[in-house]
Protein backbone atom coordinates (compact mmCIF):
# COMPACT_ATOMS: atom_id res chain seq x y z
CA UNK A 1 0.00 0.00 0.00
CA UNK A 2 2.97 2.31 0.67
CA UNK A 3 4.13 1.95 -2.94
CA UNK A 4 0.61 2.71 -4.17
CA UNK A 5 0.49 5.81 -1.97
CA UNK A 6 3.84 7.00 -3.32
CA UNK A 7 2.77 6.38 -6.91
CA UNK A 8 -0.55 8.18 -6.46
CA UNK A 9 0.97 11.63 -5.95
CA UNK A 10 2.81 11.85 -9.31
CA UNK A 11 0.00 9.94 -11.06
CA UNK A 12 -2.68 12.37 -9.85
CA UNK A 13 -0.45 15.34 -10.68
CA UNK A 14 0.18 14.02 -14.20
CA UNK A 15 -3.53 13.27 -14.69
CA UNK A 16 -4.60 16.78 -13.64
CA UNK A 17 -1.91 18.41 -15.79
CA UNK A 18 -2.76 16.16 -18.73
CA UNK A 19 -6.49 16.83 -18.37
CA UNK A 20 -6.02 20.60 -18.65
CA UNK A 21 -3.08 20.79 -21.08
CA UNK A 22 -2.96 17.88 -23.51
CA UNK A 23 -6.24 17.02 -25.32
CA UNK A 24 -8.18 19.66 -27.24
CA UNK A 25 -11.69 20.42 -25.89
CA UNK A 26 -14.22 18.06 -27.50
CA UNK A 27 -16.41 19.38 -30.31
CA UNK A 28 -20.06 20.06 -29.50
CA UNK A 29 -19.42 21.21 -25.92
CA UNK A 30 -19.34 24.78 -24.61
CA UNK A 31 -15.85 26.14 -23.91
CA UNK A 32 -13.61 23.84 -21.90
CA UNK A 33 -16.53 22.01 -20.26
CA UNK A 34 -15.70 18.68 -21.90
CA UNK A 35 -12.56 18.41 -19.73
CA UNK A 36 -14.77 17.46 -16.80
CA UNK A 37 -14.98 13.97 -18.35
CA UNK A 38 -11.49 13.30 -16.89
CA UNK A 39 -12.84 13.73 -13.34
CA UNK A 40 -16.60 13.13 -13.52
CA UNK A 41 -16.54 9.72 -15.21
CA UNK A 42 -13.70 8.32 -13.02
CA UNK A 43 -15.66 9.43 -9.92
CA UNK A 44 -18.79 7.62 -11.16
CA UNK A 45 -16.70 4.56 -12.15
CA UNK A 46 -14.96 4.48 -8.76
CA UNK A 47 -18.30 4.77 -6.93
CA UNK A 48 -19.74 1.85 -8.91
CA UNK A 49 -16.56 -0.17 -8.33
CA UNK A 50 -16.70 0.60 -4.60
CA UNK A 51 -20.30 -0.65 -4.37
CA UNK A 52 -19.33 -3.85 -6.22
CA UNK A 53 -16.38 -4.34 -3.85
CA UNK A 54 -18.81 -3.85 -0.94
CA UNK A 55 -21.02 -6.58 -2.44
CA UNK A 56 -18.00 -8.89 -2.77
CA UNK A 57 -16.97 -8.42 0.87
CA UNK A 58 -20.62 -8.74 1.94
CA UNK A 59 -20.76 -12.15 0.24
CA UNK A 60 -17.57 -13.03 2.14
CA UNK A 61 -19.27 -11.96 5.41
CA UNK A 62 -22.17 -14.34 4.75
CA UNK A 63 -19.86 -17.21 3.79
CA UNK A 64 -17.14 -16.81 6.42
CA UNK A 65 -18.69 -14.46 9.00
CA UNK A 66 -15.48 -12.51 9.60
CA UNK A 67 -15.78 -9.04 11.12
CA UNK A 68 -12.83 -7.79 9.04
CA UNK A 69 -14.78 -8.43 5.82
CA UNK A 70 -17.66 -6.43 7.28
CA UNK A 71 -15.24 -3.55 8.05
CA UNK A 72 -14.07 -3.65 4.43
CA UNK A 73 -17.65 -3.76 3.05
CA UNK A 74 -18.75 -0.79 5.17
CA UNK A 75 -15.59 1.14 4.26
CA UNK A 76 -16.13 0.44 0.55
CA UNK A 77 -19.66 1.88 0.85
CA UNK A 78 -18.43 4.98 2.72
CA UNK A 79 -15.69 5.63 0.14
CA UNK A 80 -18.13 4.84 -2.68
CA UNK A 81 -20.56 7.42 -1.32
CA UNK A 82 -17.79 10.03 -1.31
CA UNK A 83 -17.03 9.36 -4.99
CA UNK A 84 -20.75 9.19 -5.86
CA UNK A 85 -21.25 12.63 -4.28
CA UNK A 86 -18.25 13.96 -6.25
CA UNK A 87 -19.72 12.49 -9.46
CA UNK A 88 -23.01 14.27 -8.75
CA UNK A 89 -21.28 17.59 -7.98
CA UNK A 90 -19.07 17.47 -11.09
CA UNK A 91 -22.09 16.41 -13.16
CA UNK A 92 -24.09 19.35 -11.81
CA UNK A 93 -21.28 21.77 -12.73
CA UNK A 94 -21.30 20.39 -16.28
CA UNK A 95 -25.12 20.61 -16.39
CA UNK A 96 -25.01 24.28 -15.36
CA UNK A 97 -22.60 25.12 -18.19
CA UNK A 98 -24.29 23.00 -20.88
CA UNK A 99 -27.98 23.09 -19.98
CA UNK A 100 -28.20 26.23 -17.82
CA UNK A 101 -29.24 24.56 -14.56
CA UNK A 102 -27.42 22.58 -11.88
CA UNK A 103 -30.24 20.04 -11.70
CA UNK A 104 -32.48 19.01 -14.64
CA UNK A 105 -34.16 15.79 -13.40
CA UNK A 106 -32.35 14.01 -16.21
CA UNK A 107 -32.82 10.20 -15.91
CA UNK A 108 -29.08 9.70 -15.40
CA UNK A 109 -28.86 12.42 -12.74
CA UNK A 110 -31.91 11.05 -10.92
CA UNK A 111 -30.84 7.42 -11.09
CA UNK A 112 -27.38 8.27 -9.75
CA UNK A 113 -28.98 10.24 -6.90
CA UNK A 114 -31.09 7.16 -6.11
CA UNK A 115 -27.92 5.07 -6.12
CA UNK A 116 -26.47 7.47 -3.54
CA UNK A 117 -29.63 7.13 -1.41
CA UNK A 118 -29.50 3.34 -1.81
CA UNK A 119 -26.07 3.12 -0.20
CA UNK A 120 -26.69 5.93 2.30
CA UNK A 121 -29.57 3.72 3.49
CA UNK A 122 -27.01 0.92 4.04
CA UNK A 123 -25.22 3.11 6.59
CA UNK A 124 -28.56 4.03 8.26
CA UNK A 125 -29.41 0.32 8.48
CA UNK A 126 -26.09 -0.43 10.18
CA UNK A 127 -26.64 2.22 12.83
CA UNK A 128 -30.12 0.87 13.64
CA UNK A 129 -28.91 -2.62 14.64
CA UNK A 130 -27.00 -2.90 17.90
CA UNK A 131 -25.94 -6.55 18.00
CA UNK A 132 -22.66 -6.73 15.99
CA UNK A 133 -23.21 -10.24 14.60
CA UNK A 134 -26.76 -9.45 13.45
CA UNK A 135 -25.63 -6.08 12.05
CA UNK A 136 -22.96 -7.82 9.96
CA UNK A 137 -25.44 -10.34 8.56
CA UNK A 138 -28.27 -7.89 7.85
CA UNK A 139 -25.95 -5.27 6.33
CA UNK A 140 -24.36 -7.92 4.11
CA UNK A 141 -27.80 -9.13 2.94
CA UNK A 142 -28.85 -5.55 2.15
CA UNK A 143 -25.60 -4.78 0.29
CA UNK A 144 -25.99 -7.90 -1.87
CA UNK A 145 -29.68 -7.21 -2.54
CA UNK A 146 -28.78 -3.63 -3.49
CA UNK A 147 -26.04 -4.96 -5.81
CA UNK A 148 -28.59 -7.22 -7.56
CA UNK A 149 -30.84 -4.21 -8.29
CA UNK A 150 -28.04 -1.65 -8.87
CA UNK A 151 -27.76 -2.42 -12.63
CA UNK A 152 -31.35 -1.16 -13.04
CA UNK A 153 -30.27 2.22 -11.66
CA UNK A 154 -26.94 2.43 -13.49
CA UNK A 155 -27.75 0.83 -16.84
CA UNK A 156 -31.51 0.41 -17.35
CA UNK A 157 -33.24 3.50 -15.90
CA UNK A 158 -31.09 6.07 -17.80
CA UNK A 159 -31.68 4.23 -21.09
CA UNK A 160 -35.44 3.69 -21.07
CA UNK A 161 -36.23 7.42 -21.32
CA UNK A 162 -34.74 10.30 -23.31
CA UNK A 163 -31.64 11.78 -21.63
CA UNK A 164 -29.66 14.99 -22.09
CA UNK A 165 -26.53 13.22 -20.88
CA UNK A 166 -23.75 12.85 -23.48
CA UNK A 167 -23.13 9.35 -24.79
CA UNK A 168 -21.21 7.36 -22.20
CA UNK A 169 -18.14 5.17 -22.58
CA UNK A 170 -20.52 2.20 -22.50
CA UNK A 171 -22.57 3.03 -25.62
CA UNK A 172 -24.69 1.01 -28.06
CA UNK A 173 -21.81 0.93 -30.58
CA UNK A 174 -19.52 -0.60 -27.93
CA UNK A 175 -16.69 1.76 -29.00
CA UNK A 176 -14.70 4.40 -27.11
CA UNK A 177 -15.53 7.55 -29.07
CA UNK A 178 -12.38 9.58 -28.21
CA UNK A 179 -9.19 10.72 -29.94
CA UNK A 180 -5.84 9.33 -28.73
CA UNK A 181 -4.81 12.12 -26.29
CA UNK A 182 -8.28 12.18 -24.72
CA UNK A 183 -8.33 8.40 -24.51
CA UNK A 184 -4.86 8.30 -22.89
CA UNK A 185 -5.65 10.89 -20.21
CA UNK A 186 -9.09 9.40 -19.62
CA UNK A 187 -7.83 5.87 -18.95
CA UNK A 188 -4.90 7.21 -16.90
CA UNK A 189 -7.45 9.09 -14.81
CA UNK A 190 -9.57 5.95 -14.37
CA UNK A 191 -6.50 4.05 -13.16
CA UNK A 192 -5.47 6.88 -10.80
CA UNK A 193 -8.94 7.19 -9.28
CA UNK A 194 -9.05 3.41 -8.83
CA UNK A 195 -5.72 3.61 -6.98
CA UNK A 196 -7.09 6.46 -4.87
CA UNK A 197 -10.10 4.31 -3.99
CA UNK A 198 -7.89 1.40 -2.91
CA UNK A 199 -5.84 3.71 -0.69
CA UNK A 200 -8.94 5.31 0.89
CA UNK A 201 -10.46 1.84 1.38
CA UNK A 202 -7.35 0.60 3.15
CA UNK A 203 -7.22 3.67 5.44
CA UNK A 204 -10.93 3.60 6.32
CA UNK A 205 -11.08 -0.17 6.85
CA UNK A 206 -8.04 -0.10 9.14
CA UNK A 207 -9.58 2.77 11.10
CA UNK A 208 -12.89 0.83 11.38
CA UNK A 209 -11.01 -2.27 12.55
CA UNK A 210 -9.18 -0.35 15.26
CA UNK A 211 -12.41 1.25 16.43
CA UNK A 212 -14.10 -2.15 16.57
CA UNK A 213 -11.23 -3.65 18.54
CA UNK A 214 -11.17 -0.65 20.87
CA UNK A 215 -14.92 -0.58 21.56
CA UNK A 216 -15.83 -4.29 21.59
CA UNK A 217 -16.36 -5.93 25.02
CA UNK A 218 -13.49 -8.25 24.19
CA UNK A 219 -11.29 -5.31 23.24
CA UNK A 220 -8.15 -4.90 25.26
CA UNK A 221 -6.00 -1.99 26.35
CA UNK A 222 -3.81 -2.49 23.29
CA UNK A 223 -6.79 -2.01 20.97
CA UNK A 224 -7.82 1.18 22.79
CA UNK A 225 -4.25 2.48 22.60
CA UNK A 226 -4.13 1.89 18.81
CA UNK A 227 -7.41 3.79 18.36
CA UNK A 228 -6.01 6.66 20.41
CA UNK A 229 -2.97 6.79 18.11
CA UNK A 230 -5.26 7.20 15.04
CA UNK B 1 -51.25 12.86 -14.52
CA UNK B 2 -53.94 10.26 -13.66
CA UNK B 3 -51.43 7.41 -14.14
CA UNK B 4 -48.94 8.90 -11.70
CA UNK B 5 -51.74 9.68 -9.25
CA UNK B 6 -53.02 6.09 -9.49
CA UNK B 7 -49.60 4.65 -8.59
CA UNK B 8 -49.14 7.12 -5.74
CA UNK B 9 -52.57 6.02 -4.46
CA UNK B 10 -51.76 2.31 -4.87
CA UNK B 11 -48.36 2.70 -3.26
CA UNK B 12 -49.70 4.49 -0.20
CA UNK B 13 -52.63 2.05 0.09
CA UNK B 14 -50.24 -0.90 0.02
CA UNK B 15 -47.54 0.82 2.11
CA UNK B 16 -49.58 0.42 5.30
CA UNK B 17 -49.62 -3.37 4.93
CA UNK B 18 -46.50 -4.40 3.01
CA UNK B 19 -43.83 -3.44 5.59
CA UNK B 20 -45.72 -5.28 8.36
CA UNK B 21 -45.01 -8.74 6.92
CA UNK B 22 -42.26 -9.62 9.39
CA UNK B 23 -42.66 -6.84 11.95
CA UNK B 24 -46.03 -8.37 12.94
CA UNK B 25 -44.32 -11.72 13.63
CA UNK B 26 -41.73 -10.09 15.87
CA UNK B 27 -44.29 -8.00 17.77
CA UNK B 28 -46.70 -10.89 18.35
CA UNK B 29 -43.87 -13.21 19.43
CA UNK B 30 -44.49 -15.77 16.65
CA UNK B 31 -41.20 -15.16 14.84
CA UNK B 32 -39.30 -17.88 16.71
CA UNK B 33 -41.99 -20.49 15.97
CA UNK B 34 -41.93 -19.51 12.30
CA UNK B 35 -38.14 -19.83 12.24
CA UNK B 36 -38.39 -23.34 13.70
CA UNK B 37 -41.08 -24.73 11.40
CA UNK B 38 -40.07 -23.40 7.98
CA UNK B 39 -36.88 -22.56 6.08
CA UNK B 40 -36.19 -18.84 5.59
CA UNK B 41 -36.57 -18.98 1.79
CA UNK B 42 -40.03 -20.57 2.13
CA UNK B 43 -41.09 -17.92 4.67
CA UNK B 44 -39.90 -15.04 2.46
CA UNK B 45 -41.54 -16.62 -0.62
CA UNK B 46 -44.81 -17.14 1.26
CA UNK B 47 -44.87 -13.62 2.68
CA UNK B 48 -44.05 -12.20 -0.78
CA UNK B 49 -46.93 -14.15 -2.28
CA UNK B 50 -49.27 -12.89 0.44
CA UNK B 51 -48.15 -9.30 -0.18
CA UNK B 52 -48.64 -9.76 -3.92
CA UNK B 53 -52.21 -11.03 -3.37
CA UNK B 54 -52.80 -8.11 -0.97
CA UNK B 55 -51.59 -5.65 -3.63
CA UNK B 56 -53.76 -7.32 -6.30
CA UNK B 57 -56.81 -7.09 -4.01
CA UNK B 58 -56.11 -3.41 -3.26
CA UNK B 59 -55.72 -2.75 -7.01
CA UNK B 60 -58.96 -4.60 -7.82
CA UNK B 61 -60.85 -2.21 -5.54
CA UNK B 62 -58.84 0.99 -6.06
CA UNK B 63 -58.42 1.08 -9.85
CA UNK B 64 -62.14 0.82 -10.84
CA UNK B 65 -63.08 3.31 -8.09
CA UNK B 66 -60.32 5.67 -9.24
CA UNK B 67 -61.41 5.42 -12.91
CA UNK B 68 -65.06 5.97 -11.97
CA UNK B 69 -64.49 8.93 -9.67
CA UNK B 70 -61.97 10.73 -11.87
CA UNK B 71 -63.56 9.82 -15.21
CA UNK B 72 -60.28 8.17 -16.24
CA UNK B 73 -60.60 6.14 -19.45
CA UNK B 74 -58.28 3.18 -20.13
CA UNK B 75 -58.09 2.13 -23.79
CA UNK B 76 -56.14 -1.11 -23.10
CA UNK B 77 -57.39 -2.60 -19.79
CA UNK B 78 -55.53 -5.89 -20.26
CA UNK B 79 -52.24 -4.03 -20.71
CA UNK B 80 -53.04 -2.03 -17.57
CA UNK B 81 -53.72 -5.28 -15.67
CA UNK B 82 -50.36 -6.66 -16.85
CA UNK B 83 -48.56 -3.49 -15.68
CA UNK B 84 -50.32 -3.65 -12.31
CA UNK B 85 -49.40 -7.32 -11.84
CA UNK B 86 -45.76 -6.85 -12.87
CA UNK B 87 -45.39 -3.70 -10.76
CA UNK B 88 -47.20 -5.32 -7.85
CA UNK B 89 -44.94 -8.39 -8.00
CA UNK B 90 -41.80 -6.24 -7.77
CA UNK B 91 -43.25 -4.08 -5.02
CA UNK B 92 -44.32 -7.14 -2.99
CA UNK B 93 -40.93 -8.87 -3.24
CA UNK B 94 -38.85 -5.77 -2.46
CA UNK B 95 -41.11 -4.74 0.45
CA UNK B 96 -41.18 -8.24 1.93
CA UNK B 97 -37.42 -8.70 1.83
CA UNK B 98 -36.73 -5.25 3.29
CA UNK B 99 -39.37 -5.88 5.96
CA UNK B 100 -37.42 -9.00 6.99
CA UNK B 101 -34.22 -6.95 7.19
CA UNK B 102 -35.64 -4.19 9.40
CA UNK B 103 -37.88 -6.46 11.55
CA UNK B 104 -35.45 -6.49 14.48
CA UNK B 105 -33.89 -3.05 14.02
CA UNK B 106 -34.60 0.10 16.01
CA UNK B 107 -37.18 2.56 14.59
CA UNK B 108 -38.48 0.07 12.03
CA UNK B 109 -41.05 2.33 10.34
CA UNK B 110 -38.63 5.17 9.60
CA UNK B 111 -35.90 2.74 8.62
CA UNK B 112 -38.21 0.89 6.25
CA UNK B 113 -39.03 4.14 4.42
CA UNK B 114 -35.32 5.02 4.17
CA UNK B 115 -34.24 1.62 2.82
CA UNK B 116 -37.24 1.08 0.55
CA UNK B 117 -37.40 4.48 -1.17
CA UNK B 118 -34.36 4.01 -3.49
CA UNK B 119 -35.49 0.47 -4.39
CA UNK B 120 -39.16 1.26 -4.99
CA UNK B 121 -38.78 4.43 -7.10
CA UNK B 122 -37.05 2.55 -10.00
CA UNK B 123 -40.12 0.32 -10.02
CA UNK B 124 -42.68 3.13 -9.93
CA UNK B 125 -41.20 5.03 -12.90
CA UNK B 126 -41.67 2.26 -15.54
CA UNK B 127 -45.00 1.36 -13.88
CA UNK B 128 -46.25 4.92 -14.42
CA UNK B 129 -44.88 4.94 -18.00
CA UNK B 130 -46.63 1.62 -18.67
CA UNK B 131 -49.91 2.88 -17.20
CA UNK B 132 -49.77 6.00 -19.40
CA UNK B 133 -49.22 3.81 -22.48
CA UNK B 134 -52.06 1.44 -21.50
CA UNK B 135 -54.47 4.32 -20.95
CA UNK B 136 -53.69 5.48 -24.51
CA UNK B 137 -54.39 2.02 -25.93
CA UNK B 138 -50.73 1.05 -26.54
CA UNK B 139 -49.08 -2.13 -25.30
CA UNK B 140 -46.23 -1.03 -22.99
CA UNK B 141 -43.70 -3.73 -23.90
CA UNK B 142 -40.64 -1.82 -22.66
CA UNK B 143 -42.22 -1.01 -19.28
CA UNK B 144 -43.41 -4.62 -18.90
CA UNK B 145 -39.95 -5.96 -19.73
CA UNK B 146 -38.29 -3.62 -17.21
CA UNK B 147 -40.88 -4.36 -14.51
CA UNK B 148 -40.65 -8.11 -15.15
CA UNK B 149 -36.85 -8.10 -15.07
CA UNK B 150 -36.82 -6.00 -11.88
CA UNK B 151 -39.33 -8.27 -10.14
CA UNK B 152 -37.44 -11.37 -11.32
CA UNK B 153 -34.05 -10.07 -10.15
CA UNK B 154 -35.51 -8.96 -6.81
CA UNK B 155 -37.23 -12.35 -6.33
CA UNK B 156 -34.00 -14.27 -7.04
CA UNK B 157 -32.00 -12.00 -4.71
CA UNK B 158 -34.60 -12.24 -1.93
CA UNK B 159 -34.85 -16.03 -2.25
CA UNK B 160 -31.09 -16.56 -2.11
CA UNK B 161 -30.49 -14.03 0.69
CA UNK B 162 -33.53 -14.99 2.78
CA UNK B 163 -31.40 -17.05 5.20
CA UNK B 164 -29.30 -13.98 6.06
CA UNK B 165 -32.31 -11.73 6.53
CA UNK B 166 -34.47 -14.05 8.59
CA UNK B 167 -32.49 -16.85 10.25
CA UNK B 168 -30.65 -16.33 13.53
Amino acid sequence: MKILKLLLLPAMGATIAGAFLWPEPAAGFLGESSRIVFFHVPCAWTASLAFLVAAGYSAAVLVRGKAWHDDLAASAVRVGLLFAALALVTGSLFAKIMWGSYWNWDPRESSFLLLLFLYAAYLFLRTAIEDPARRRRIAAAYALFAAVLMPFLVFVAPRVTQSLHPQTVINPEGRVLMDTPTKTVFFASLATFTGLFLWFLSLDARSARLQREGTSPAGNAEGARRVAVI
Amino acid sequence: MCSALLWVLLFFSAATGLPRAFVREEESGTALALRLVAPAAAVVAGKSLFNFVLFAAISAVTVPAFALLLGWRVEAPLALAAVLLAGGAGLAVVSTFLSALVARAAQKSVLFVIVSFPLVVPLLLPAIAGTIAASRGETPWLALRVLGAYAGAAACGAYILAFAAWDE
